[in-house]
């Protein structure tokens, strides 16, 4: 018995912290930073296609919930 | 052995797709209530999605491809969009509005991904240094 208790002292367990990184982070109360880009044309175009597009198919409530968005 | 980058990548493209979920599963209700007409659904496996979008954002995280994280979803929406036509032809339910799918889909998954998907990668680390390129 007491040689198994030394050996188990001897070989510590295998660490089951996976995420050190962001379990200090958690910790240290971290705070994320989310750097939207700025909007520009490119995106007001796409969300003007998206909007337009509703408008203009003859059962955007039928074609939204083909998009899985409805 | 996961990589912790890979599963934050596929965790943030599956929470942002499962968030989204919430307006198929609580908004359709109100349609068919509220809109004339409304009870014709298309009925899509959306459920699917969170698996598509982690996947497709942990390919990202993985491959870095040469692209903007905007265009990377765009090619998501076009291959999401053949693949509901297909599925739609497949049980019979296609209907001709369809054929603009893939072109309607690769608009909106580019402005949710370069304004949510992308920013949340970065936040959390996914991203590379590399890649804050436009698009």
């Amino acid at each position: 018995m007491r040689t198994l208790g030394l050996i188990r002292r001897g070989t510590p367990g295998p660490s089951r912290d996976l995420w050190p990184g962001l379990r200090a982070s958690l910790d240290a109360d971290d705070v994320l930073v989310l750097r939207v880009p700025a909007l520009g044309w490119l995106e007001a175009t796409a969300v003007a296609v998206a909007v337009g597009t509703l408008a203009l198919v003859p059962d955007p409530v039928r074609f939204l919930s083909a998009c899985g968005l409805l | 052995m996961v990589r912790r980058r890979d599963l934050l990548a596929y965790l943030i493209g599956a929470g942002v797709a499962g968030t989204l979920l919430t307006a198929p599963y609580a908004a359709r209700l109100a349609a068919v209530r509220l809109i004339a007409g409304a009870t014709t659904m298309a009925d899509v496996p959306f459920f699917l999605l969170p698996i598509l979008w982690g996947l497709w954002n942990l390919l990202w995280a993985r491959r870095q491809p040469a692209m903007g994280i905007g265009a990377w979803g765009a090619l998501l929406g076009v291959v999401a969009g053949i693949a509901v036509n297909l599925f739609l032809v497949a049980v019979g339910t296609w209907f001709p509005v369809m054929m603009l799918l893939p072109a309607y889909l690769p608009v909106l998954y580019f402005l949710l991904f370069r304004l949510i998907i992308g920013p949340l990668n970065e936040a959390l680390g996914v991203e590379s240094e590399r890649s804050t390129a436009a698009g």
